[in-house]
């Protein structure tokens, strides 16, 4: 059915694997060239396949396809290697030497069902699985401008959510699986690195080979007390081969520029509204506020990976570095990442081990912290937003121009009379034995450590406004950090095939213990403002006792004993069960540990006998699974009796002042557990030789005994909330993925992946047998002033993400809004109170879809990843800020002034329903185009290829703010696009990948 | 061979793996950065850090952001805080504050219940400590717990004036959600809990400022005994008096000199201060009184080392009612050109016109300057925040014994306490028992935009309105106001600025939502 064609499908992945194999020189001196001829056949039932793609490895523009017969023709240069590759059949190479007639058998690939899934503590064959989990190989990342391992798999995981909140060079993605699932735990997924717990950063994403996904309860329960956010587990690149030696170097170049720019009053506008009456302060000039903190920012990647060794000794090392400027002056982030991993294998490989080291170095030279980047730079951006754009950035003396105001001040001068300099580093090491004293049954002892420090100072200047409002003389502090983990994880592995029976059994035993430790000072007072945080000691007011400085340390320990057991009979009926019983130090006494099985089915109905006839039907696999995961408190001590001394507590006693003495918090010693349950059904499928394929994921899960701060009465307790285990949440939700292959000829390949997920979560439940809570809401949000309330409200029986708010339904003729009352009349809002607040929209998407494309035309291949949430709404921050006119002391949008129900706004911030928007939105994301070259260009090259990216390039949107996906997903009150934020870029690259 | 070399590995690598189970799973949690209560012994010199958190809390209730300060001032006729043009509404809580349209949900009355609560339990805690033995005392346990008992009562007197009916707890170990008592039941606890302690306090004025002593009870009980009419339905002018008279009798305060001079930053000095709550800068922070009240620009006047936030500031009509000779006048409100400290040039001049609670410019209306700010003050001032001071005592006997028909007697003493503020014209502070029986100054009406009073009620129908005055000038901006109209009688009856009464239930404040939720044994306060 398919024309001959000379490329194949996804070079890429054929020259990565391939490389590993052959080890040929790329090209030779110009040899002779002959003609060859042959057939090809399926291996299962030896029929011949036509349109198999053949090319000559190394030269992409020698090529055929195999007729209707299966066979084909092939000029050739001497010592020939050829690809072939076939939808639904493995890639094979084959050396020609000197054949000139070759028959070729190609084995059915079920490109899904043998490919290898990363699972808890192993790895297993997809055709086997039974649970929810999700694959993403290296060849299917996305492409161009990757801020971090999440954004790998942007939009291709059903159901994982990844969305990037800001546009600072260093702030991570923001992901969420499954919705929410902890009040005061974290919804985050663990990630694990080759096993060891670490983060989105902590290799570079070039040096990521596949990302799996662990999304339903029995598949992540194997992982107990951190799984309930789900679990990515990250495999870095290995020299998986015989032996292979290989150099690759990559590189790219980004530009970036604001994502959607504000419209404000320019200087022109303000002295246009003078003329028409309007009281504003005219300096004369004009200035672009936003143009002056903002750069044209230049960041680069470089990424060096090379393999060497043989079958028994190899290893994989890489260097990474990556220079990123933000949009914003004196914003940016430098990251060194290198890796090195080594394996030897001894006694006919009985014997395994690795050692593995990465060491990691971020450094900030900039105005503000890393750390706070968003709210640092966020205030930064206020204060462009809102200052009078007739003024002027400098005085004729050179000085900044300041003014007097309610939290006004000179934007630039922020950026310039600050300084921060931020260092971290994370030294991760680890090894493993892996020892298999008969077939079938193997020991792995993993010891990993895993250090990390951070270094920050900062300090202001004399010029700061710190100086020159508070009259602090310069300010500096010095801060650091260190972290400490320990992970010793024992498993034992015994599989067994007899018969048509086949099964596998895991043991384990995990320790994991974390040390934190933290010392800060601070200063200010300084003779002179050269020191930075050098000299902290030359500032006065530490030693008056106005400065703070403060230090504390704690430790956990986890201690987890775990099984698996496997069970297959004839590949068709598959079963799974895991159970582990973990202890955190974190907890009371009587409540250390708990127990968290799992167990899962699948039936591969295309395996059954009445399935045979029907050819176009590949795979379809049903499955089913329960499972128990659990959250930890997110902070130590929670269950002690203790104390401490606090100043803020202290009181002028005999004469003098004295700190006080007072309990930490509300003791509770039966602090427990949050308990996930997660039931999972799905149905993988794959028609047409896999061009079809995908799979649907229903699940449904429970969060029981929810740590949540429970507001008690005070007396009889301490304080005014207690950390107890309340509470109940549910979240179910529907995944689909469907991967198609809908052109494959000759020349073009088109693949088309779309995923589709929706969750509806409630909050059934605030009390447990204890704690009866009358009030079955908690509030979330804040507006900031000068507003000041909250904007979410949580209730029992009811979905997270609503607004609460003020309903506006107009405005009267004095330009005030109009609001609905508790009684359903419409008031003035002068005479609204806060019962008057309702429900409003909600901040979380139901649907989220993704679509992505990759389409390969000889050698040029083009990605484009589209993605969109529909069925949300959006606070707008900047619209409730200044889409108001009333406050002339500051700027405003030019939309401040346009008539709602025909009246120009006149009436002071205030929180209505008005700004909470529409947030559906497309997202035609990532498109990017790339060039492989001719590989003979360069002698000794085996591949190169250059690219140019776009990163959120287009947005189809009716939301008015800047951009939808610019807002806070995750906690209680998601949907909020804040006022004070880093603005989401739109990021333009050009990169180049070369492998010798 | 072979085979038994995989066997001792195996048996090694076991072995390797039991020793790592049993050593890893000791699951104890190490605790570095707090105290635990089962490795520490407190001695006799960790007292005054177990007792400092019974007073610390009232830091953040007095003067705390919408802490009781505003509580009692805002829902009165002297100050108010209207939307300035940087936009603070804040959801229209300080308008709702002005107008008494407050709900259970309103945070300032939110705000002085927890506060006061969390005094009540670090006493009843630290009392059940003592009584436990857990904190040995030698000497002085029954002035400790007098002492404990006593802030106890001031928390609980503060409940009863502004929420009334409270739950009274002293038993720390029981753990049941608390019954309500009735305002009464409260009343006479205090009452009682006062008298009984009384005798155990300590004497000495000096050493033990910020603490309760014996006067500070005794003024205390006065001031309540002053307000038991509105409390109980039952007066107790007689009683007032007698306490009064007991912290006159001692000698140990005195008027200063300077009216000014007792709120100053070195207001510890005075001798007229009997019960303050000591702020300080580095120590004490959450004196936030001039950051609320001053616009930016007076920053440079001071100068002040931190930018303040601009925002209430005095009722016209209230100012209206001052003797331009009062020297009070000037040592309360700061009025007109303020200018910079070093240059001299007028940075921002305040003027007495207020147009509306809805809207203002930067410059309407005199800010609170009683609390005078020290060069470079920052966001937190030194000033100790004067409580109950000797003109207090002399003013509820003065109060008493005009109820109680001594009008020329209670002349005597306003006289004594109105000389400091007419020191330009001496023969103006003599008030007569006739003065006295006269009604109000302050024009009461709603006022309109252009600064006019419209709805016009006046202050002549005040029994006793010009006594109210009196208070109003000595005790401007010092949370005294919303009590004193409320025992006047002008609470729930006068139109003031842009309010207008509300129901006389308004009184009280509701029982905060909050804790209607989390004890089911509350009922809310009538006419919520």
């Amino acid at each position: 059915m398919n024309k001959l064609s000379r490329f194949i499908r996804e070079v890429s992945c054929a020259l990565l694997f391939s490389f590993a194999l052959i080890l040929l020189p790329a090209t030779k001196a110009k040899a002779a060239e002959r003609q060859i001829s042959g057939q090809v056949l399926s291996a299962e039932d030896k029929a011949p396949l036509p349109g198999v793609t053949i090319i000559v490895k190394g030269n992409n523009s020698v090529g055929t396809a195999t007729d209707t017969e299966g066979k084909f023709k092939l000029t050739v240069p001497d010592e020939a290697t050829l690809i072939l590759s076939y939808i639904g059949y493995t890639s094979q190479e084959i050396v020609v030497g000197n054949q000139s007639e070759l028959t070729i058998e190609l084995a059915p690939d079920q490109k899904q069902l043998s490919e290898v899934v990363v699972i808890g503590y192993g790895t297993q064959k997809k055709g086997d699985v039974t649970s929810s989990v999700a694959s993403i190989k290296r060849e299917d990342f996305i492409k161009g401008t990757v801020r971090d391992a999440a954004q790998l798999v942007q939009g291709k995981v059903a159901g994982l959510r990844i969305t990037t909140p800001s546009g600072s060079p260093t702030s991570n993605t923001q992901i969420n699986l499954r919705g929410i699932n902890s009040i005061n735990g974290t919804s985050d997924p663990l990630i694990l690195i080759d096993g060891i717990p670490g983060g989105l950063n902590t290799v570079a994403p070039e040096d990521i080979e596949s990302v799996d996904v662990l999304k339903d309860g029995s598949a992540a329960a194997i992982y107990g007390t951190r799984a309930t956010g789900g679990v990515i587990l990250i495999t870095t690149r290995k020299n998986r081969g015989t032996s292979k030696s290989t150099i690759e170097y990559s590189n790219y170049v980004n530009v970036q520029t604001i994502a959607s720019r504000p419209q404000l009053l320019t200087g022109d506008d303000y002295r246009q509204k003078i003329k028409e009456g309007i009281d504003y302060t005219d300096y004369g000039g004009n200035t672009d506020w936003l143009s002056e903190i903002m750069q044209k920012p230049v960041s680069h990647n470089h990424n060096l990976t090379f393999f060497g060794g043989n079958s028994t000794t190899n290893f994989t090392g890489s260097v990474n570095y990556r220079n990123w400027e933000g949009i914003f002056l004196r914003s940016g982030q430098s990251r060194f990442t290198g890796r090195a991993d080594l394996n030897h294998s001894m006694f006919n490989h009985k014997l395994k081990t690795n050692l593995q080291l990465i060491n990691r170095i971020t450094s900030t030279n900039g105005a503000v912290s890393p750390a706070d980047n968003d709210a640092a730079y966020g205030y930064i951006y206020r204060q462009a937003m809102i200052r009078n754009p007739t003024d002027r950035v400098k005085t004729e003396t050179g000085a900044w121009q300041e003014r007097d105001g309610y939290f006004y001040e000179n934007p630039v001068s922020r950026i310039y009379e600050s300084n921060y300099a931020a260092k971290f580093k994370e030294m991760r090491m680890s090894g493993s034995i892996d020892y298999a004293p008969i077939n079938d049954l193997n020991f792995k002892l993993l010891v990993s450590n895993v250090q990390n420090s951070t270094l920050d100072g900062g300090s202001t200047t004399f010029n700061h406004t710190n100086t020159r409002l508070s009259n602090q003389n310069a300010t500096a502090f010095r801060s650091t950090n260190a972290d400490n983990q320990n992970l010793l994880e024992f498993t034992g592995n015994y599989a067994k095939s007899f018969g048509k029976h086949r099964f596998t059994l895991l043991g384990g035993y995990s320790w994991q213990d974390a040390t934190y430790e933290e010392f800060s000072a601070s200063n200010w007072d300084f003779p002179t403002d050269s020191y930075d945080w050098n000299n902290l000691g030359a500032g006065g007011a530490l030693q008056k006792g106005q400065a703070a400085m403060a230090s504390s340390k704690n430790k956990w320990q986890l201690a987890g004993f775990f099984g698996r057991l496997t069970y297959s009979f004839n590949e068709k009926y598959l079963f799974m069960a895991s159970v582990r019983r973990e202890g955190s130090s974190r907890f009371g006494v009587n409540n250390q540990w708990g127990t968290f099985p799992a167990a899962s089915v699948g039936w591969r109905l295309s395996k059954e006998k009445f399935m045979e006839g029907l050819t176009g039907v590949s795979e379809i696999k049903l499955r089913a699974g329960f499972g128990v995961t659990g959250t930890i408190a997110n902070s130590p001590y929670l269950s002690q009796i203790s104390y401490n001394f606090d100043r803020n507590e202290g009181a002028f006693i005999g004469g003098k002042w004295v700190p006080g003495f007072v309990p930490a918090r509300n003791f509770n010693p039966n602090l427990r557990w949050e308990k996930k349950e997660e039931v999972n059904a799905g149905i993988d499928f794959g028609f047409m030789k896999n061009r079809i394929s995908g799979s649907v994921d229903f699940y449904s899960r429970k969060v029981k005994d929810l740590l949540y701060d429970f507001p008690v009465p005070v007396p009889p307790y301490l304080t005014n909330i207690m950390q107890i285990n309340a509470g109940t949440m549910k979240n179910q939700g529907l995944e689909v993925l469907l991967n198609l292959v809908p052109v494959q000829t000759a020349n073009l390949q088109w693949n088309s992946g779309f995923t589709y997920s929706t969750n509806r979560n409630k909050l059934v439940s605030l009390s447990n047998d204890q704690f009866e809570a009358a009030n079955d809401f908690f509030d979330a949000g804040y507006t900031g002033e000068p507003i000041q309330v909250s904007t979410h409200r949580v209730k029992v029986g009811e979905p997270i993400g609503r607004f609460f708010v003020w309903k506006s339904v107009g405005v009267d003729e004095k330009g005030a809004w109009l609001i609905e009352n508790k009684d359903g009349e419409v008031i003035p809002i002068a005479n609204a109170t806060p019962e008057d607040r309702q429900y409003y929209g909600n901040g979380i998407p139901k649907h989220i879809l993704g679509w992505n494309n990759s389409v390969r035309f000889k050698s040029f291949d083009l990605a484009v990843n589209m993605r969109g949430a529909f069925g949300y709404d959006i606070l707008n921050f900047q619209s409730m800020f200044y889409n108001n006119p009333r406050n002339k002391a500051y700027n405003m949008l030019k939309t401040a002034y346009d008539p709602i129900d025909g009246k120009v706004l006149n009436t002071d911030l205030v929180y209505v329903s008005n700004y909470i928007e529409n947030g559906n939105y497309w997202k035609i994301d990532n498109v990017t185009l790339g060039y492989t070259l001719p590989v003979n260009l360069v002698k000794g090259m085996k591949n190169a290829r250059i690219f140019v990216s776009g990163l959120n390039l287009i947005t189809l949107t009716k939301y008015s703010g800047v951009d939808p996906e610019g807002v806070v997903m995750t906690g209680f009150a998601p949907g909020s696009d804040q006022r004070d934020k880093y603005p989401t870029t739109r990021t333009f690259t050009a990169g180049l990948s070369v492998t010798f | 061979m072979k085979n038994k070399n995989i066997k001792h590995t195996v048996l090694a690598t076991l072995l390797l793996a039991g020793a790592t189970f049993y050593s890893c799973t000791d699951l104890k949690e190490e605790v570095y950065s707090e105290v635990l209560a089962s490795n520490y012994q407190p001695t006799e010199k960790d007292l005054p850090a177990i007792v400092a958190p019974v007073y610390s809390s009232l830091r953040s209730l007095m003067l705390g952001w919408q802490g009781y300060f505003d509580l009692q001032e805002e829902a009165a006729d002297a100050i108010i805080t209207p939307v300035r043009p940087n936009g603070w509404d804040d959801g229209g809580t300080y308008r709702r504050m002005h107008q008494h349209t407050w709900t259970s949900l309103q945070w300032q009355p939110e705000n002085a219940w927890q506060s006061s609560f969390r005094s009540i339990t670090t006493a009843n805690r630290v009392l059940s400590q003592i009584s436990d033995g857990d904190i040995p005392l030698t000497t002085g346990k029954e002035q400790i717990e007098a002492e404990l008992r006593a802030v106890r009562a001031f928390a609980y007197y503060l409940l009863l004036d502004n929420h009334g009916n409270v739950p009274i707890v002293t038993d720390f170990k029981d753990v049941n959600l608390p019954k309500q008592s009735t305002r009464k039941e409260v009343y006479d606890f205090v009452v009682k809990e006062l008298l009984e302690v009384m005798p155990n306090l300590s004497e000495n004025a000096s050493t033990t400022y910020g603490q309760m002593n014996r006067w500070g009870a005794k003024a205390l009980l006065a001031k309540i005994y002053l307000n038991a009419e509105v409390y109980t339905g039952t007066p107790q002018w007689e009683n007032a008096i007698a306490q009064a008279d007991e912290v006159i009798k001692s000698g140990k305060y005195m008027l200063d000199a300077n009216y000014s001079d007792v709120f100053t930053w070195t207001n510890f000095n005075s001798k007229e201060i009997i019960f303050a709550i000591p702020y300080d800068e580095i120590y004490g922070t959450g004196n936030q009184i001039h950051m609320k009240t001053l616009d930016p620009l007076s920053r440079t006047v001071y100068p002040m080392n931190a930018g303040p936030w601009g925002g209430n500031c005095a009722v016209p009509q209230f100012i209206d009612t001052y003797d331009a000779e009062d020297s009070r006048l000037a040592d309360t409100w700061i009025m007109g050109p303020q200018k910079n400290a070093t240059t001299g040039a007028v940075v921002i001049t305040y003027n007495k016109s207020v147009p509306s609670m809805e809207k203002t410019s930067s410059t309407d209306g005199f800010r609170i300057g009683k609390y005078k700010i020290k060069p470079n003050a920052t966001g937190s001032l030194d000033n100790d925040f004067p409580f109950l001071r000797y003109a207090d005592v002399l003013m509820i006997k003065a109060e008493a014994l005009l109820r109680t028909g001594k009008a020329a007697e209670a002349a005597t003493i306003v006289s004594d306490v109105r000389k400091r503020a007419f020191k330009t014209n001496a023969a103006k502070a003599t008030v007569t028992a006739a003065d006295l029986a006269k009604g109000s100054r302050y024009n009461y009406g709603y006022q309109a935009v252009d600064g006019s009073v419209t709805e016009r009620q006046g202050g002549d129908d005040i029994k006793f309105g010009r006594m109210l005055d009196e208070l109003g000038w000595e005790f401007a901006a010092e949370a005294h106001r919303r009590q004193d109209l409320i025992r006047f009688g002008v609470y729930e009856k006068k139109k003031w600025f842009n309010h207008r009464p509300q129901a006389a239930q308004r009184a009280l404040f509701p029982i905060p939502q909050a804790e209607l939720d989390k004890n089911t044994n509350l009922k809310q306060n009538p006419g919520y």
